[in-house]
Order: C-alpha cells, then structure tokens, then sequence
C-alpha cells in the first residue's frame, strides 16, 4: 500500500465520518422516538390506530431503504406542491436532509417492531400490581413497562444501530459526501480502488465497535442486579 | 471443410490484399452508425462528419479514398491488421487507444460547457476567467469519474461540487433547482434542452476546450497504425490546414451546428 495515499485518503474520509455520524445520531435520535410512539399505538386497542402501525411498519421494512432514499429525494422534489411548500422544500431540497428523513422513517419501523417485542415480553402481573398500588397510566409506562421493555429490547436495538450507520452509505448516491461519497470520489481521482475502500471499511468497522461497547456497557449497566 | 477454410482465408486475404491502398489511395475504416458523425446506407455510402473530414482529408492530400465500414469496437483491431489504412469515426484520443495505435492531431472536440438556469448571473459570462471564479460557492453538478470532474476538482476548488453516477440523475436535479449549473459536453446538454425540463435553462457562452487545459482529454483523432509514420506526418500537416482554413469548421457546423474543430497545438 502507498503510504502516500494513505496520508491522502485518510484526511478526506475523516471528514466524511464527521457527517456519516452526524446522520446516524440525527436519524436516530428522531427514528427512535418516532418507532416508540409507534410501539405505543401498535399495542392500542384502538384497531385503526394500531392498524395504521402495523401498515407503516409493513411498508417501511418491507422497502429497500435505497427505495425509500431516491422516492424521497428524486421523486417529491418534482412534485410542485413540495416545492411550493417553502417547510417541505427545506427538507426534500437538500441531499442531507432528505437521507437524514428517510433513515429516520426506516429506522422508526425496525425500532417500532423491537419495542413492541420489548413492550409485550413485560409480564402482566407486574403491570397489574403497578395498577393495584394505584399508579397511572404515564407513571406505570415510565416506571415498570418501559424500564422493562428497554431491557430486553437493548440487544437487537443495538443491531438496528449498526444497521443505520451502514445505511448512511446510501446517502452517497444523492450526493450527500460522507464516508462513501468521499470514497467514491477519491476513487476516481486515484484509481486506486482497493486501498479507498478499505480504508472506508475499516473508519466504518471502528464506529460500530465503538457503538457496540456502548450498548454492551449500557446493557450490563442496566442489568447489574442479575447475577452472571 | 479444409477446402472451405482453406478457401476462406484466401478470401480474406484477398480482402485484406484489396483493402489496403495503393499509392494515390487511402481507404478509411468508419462505424457508419453512429450519426451524426458517421452514417452508411445500405449501399455502402458513408455521409455525416466523418464522411466530409475524410473527403476533405482525401482533397488535401491528392488521394483517391474509399470507406470501410465496420463496428466500432472491431476499429482498432482491422487497422492493426492492415483491413484499411486510417479510422476517422469521432474516435477520441485516450491514452489506452494510444497504447494500440497511433493518433494524428486532434482535429475537432465537443464542447464542455455550462448550462444554468436563464436568469441566472453566469448566463451572459464570455470568458473562462470570469465564469471560473463566479463558480466558487455555486452547487456544480457533473457525471462522477469523467474528465469533467477531474477539471472542477482541480481548477474550481470552491465550487461545492455535487456528483452523480448518471447524467440523467444530474439532470432532474439541475431541473429541481438543487444545483445552480451543470457541467459536460456539448451533447449531454443539448438532449437535456431538449428536453421540457431543459425549457428554462441555457448554454453559458463558453467553450472550455482541451486547449485550456489538457485533463479534458485530447479531443477526435484520425486513428493511424503504428508503423506508418510518413502517413501521419502528411495526416497531421493536413489536418491542421484544415482546421486553419476553417474547412472542418464548416462541414461540422452542417452536422452539429456549431463549430466542434480543434485548433493545432
């Protein structure tokens, strides 16, 4: 390998991991509060509010998100009542914004799907002492069902993580410059493909190490009362 | 069977021993379907571009000519093997061709240009300086790897440069208003005036050619093998007259209506 173009790639790709992780920790700060409430309303009784859950859960996860990334960004920005919109068009103008939307409404659906496992593995005794000790609707949610849920949800949210950090590669093709993007260009310019793309691999191996001794920590954290 | 081989092979040796001119001849290997550059009819009769370079050529050099038509991709190998003597069929000069066969002067190239919306400030820009420095801070999107990329990267490096793998991505966003202007060859952007989203938009008056800088590739050559010198020499003395007396100028006019030539450098 030429230590040349490593010194060359190196700088560059950084600045693309800058606004890979920008993206992770905005779509999933919004992706993650979205797929709660829509955990909430896939357990309502309510049929059509949980109905409208399981539907956009449905249509979501069963759609590539390059799909849901070039319908966004491509497709409503010919439609004229988006661009008239002068809210819409901020969004659905810009490359970032656009995949920063879609990663969000993908990962809402992942996350929506994991909660409601979490939600649903509370055992119902517990919910009705909850109810018994004379506890509200918010105060039962906050203090027995989602501390609960949370726990076993942790692990395959931690998946979902790794999932959209990867998925913010696809924000390259609406050129959106980050790790990918700026691998992409770097490649043209140097042909030197297998150098580029490792490096790119290995800046996107280190953050999701990191992520993953994140949760790792968090979930033994949360776990310190059982026994190992 | 061996007869037939057999048989075969002499015909192709005929071919070839007919093919190659003698003297006062020259004959010229073309695509033929690759319009407006090169187009044959059923009969054999090559018109467009190439057709009158080549007429043209044949003039100057007091050579009687005669097209060889034959895929584009089977060109390079046919000269090799000695089917013709010349390829003129808008073949641009790279240095992978290069490593193949030998290339006479550059004699035309299509333009790259810049296409912006009509009211916008780099429409009415004449000059290369000026449009250069009014790009820093627009959005520019060009087709990702080509030449055009490699030229904003190095001459415009505060242009906020947007990529796309196809130019047809590039286009919807030019129309979507996500980028101020686009940047590639005259063709590419005459098919996107073409086009109903192309409507509001125009050409900014400048050609920037390979004459302004070289990594915008080396423009359309007459393809010559390697071991004929004498004919490139001759070629390339040709060629620029031609260019000079305004000749291949004009008959490019007639195919692209505008001038694509190439000055000698």
């Amino acid at each position: 390998m030429d230590v040349e173009l490593f010194w060359q790639a190196v700088p560059v790709l950084l600045k693309g991991l800058k606004i890979t992780a920008i993206l992770t920790f905005l779509s999933v700060l919004i992706g993650f509060n979205l797929g709660l409430g829509l955990a909430l309303m896939r357990l309502s009784s309510n049929r059509f509010v949980s109905g409208f859950a399981k539907g956009y859960s449905t249509v979501f996860r069963g759609t590539p998100l390059l799909v849901q990334i070039f319908l966004l960004y491509y497709g409503l920005g010919q439609l004229s009542f988006i661009k008239d919109n002068a809210a819409l068009w901020w969004v659905i103008s810009d490359g970032a914004r656009c995949a920063v939307l879609a990663l969000a409404l993908n990962t809402a659906a992942y996350t929506s799907e994991i909660l409601r496992g979490g939600l649903m593995s509370v055992p119902a005794g517990l919910v009705e002492a909850a109810q018994a000790c004379g506890m509200s609707r918010a105060l039962r949610f906050r203090r027995i069902e989602f501390p609960l849920a949370i726990r076993q949800a942790l692990p395959a949210y931690g998946n979902e993580l790794i999932l959209t950090v990867k998925g913010t590669s696809l924000a390259s093709t609406i050129t959106v410059l980050e790790v990918t993007g700026y691998a992409k260009r770097l490649m043209s310019q140097t042909y030197a493909v297998f150098e580029i793309f490792a490096i790119a691999g290995v800046l996107y191996l280190a953050t999701n190490l990191v992520l993953i001794t994140l949760i790792r920590g968090l979930e033994r954290h949360l776990t310190r009362y059982q026994a190992r | 069977m061996k007869l037939m081989v057999f048989s075969l092979l002499a015909f192709l040796a005929a071919g070839v021993s007919s093919s190659v001119a003698s003297e006062g001849e020259l004959s010229i290997g073309t695509e033929g379907a690759y319009p407006p550059w090169s187009m044959a009819d059923a009969a054999g009769n090559v018109t467009g571009f190439d057709a009158d370079v080549g007429a043209l050529l044949c003039a100057k050099l007091d050579k009687k000519c005669h097209f060889v038509v034959q895929a584009f991709d089977g060109l390079i190998p046919a000269l090799k093997a000695k089917r013709f003597d010349v390829i003129i069929s808008g073949m641009s000069i790279t240095a992978d061709r290069k490593k193949e066969i030998n290339f006479s002067v550059g004699y035309a190239e299509l333009a790259n240009m810049f296409v912006a919306p009509k009211d916008s400030d780099l429409v009415g820009i004449k000059d290369i300086d000026t449009l250069l420095k009014t790009l820093d801070g627009k959005k520019v999107g060009v087709q990702s790897g080509t030449t055009h990329a490699h030229f904003l990267e190095k001459r415009v490096p505060g242009a906020d440069l947007r990529t796309y793998d196809t130019l047809d991505q590039m286009q919807i966003d030019l129309a979507t208003g996500r980028i101020d202007t686009a940047f590639a060859d005259l063709s590419a952007l005459q098919d996107f005036l073409a086009k109903p989203d192309g409507q509001n938009f125009q050409l900014v008056d400048v050609k920037i050619q390979s004459t302004f800088d070289p990594s915008l590739g080396e423009g359309i050559g007459v393809g010559i093998a390697q071991d004929n010198t004498a004919l490139k020499a001759d070629i390339d003395k040709a060629l620029c007259e031609l260019v000079a007396d305004g000749s291949i100028g004009k008959a490019s006019e007639k195919w692209f209506k505008m001038d694509i030539s190439l000055p000698c450098h």
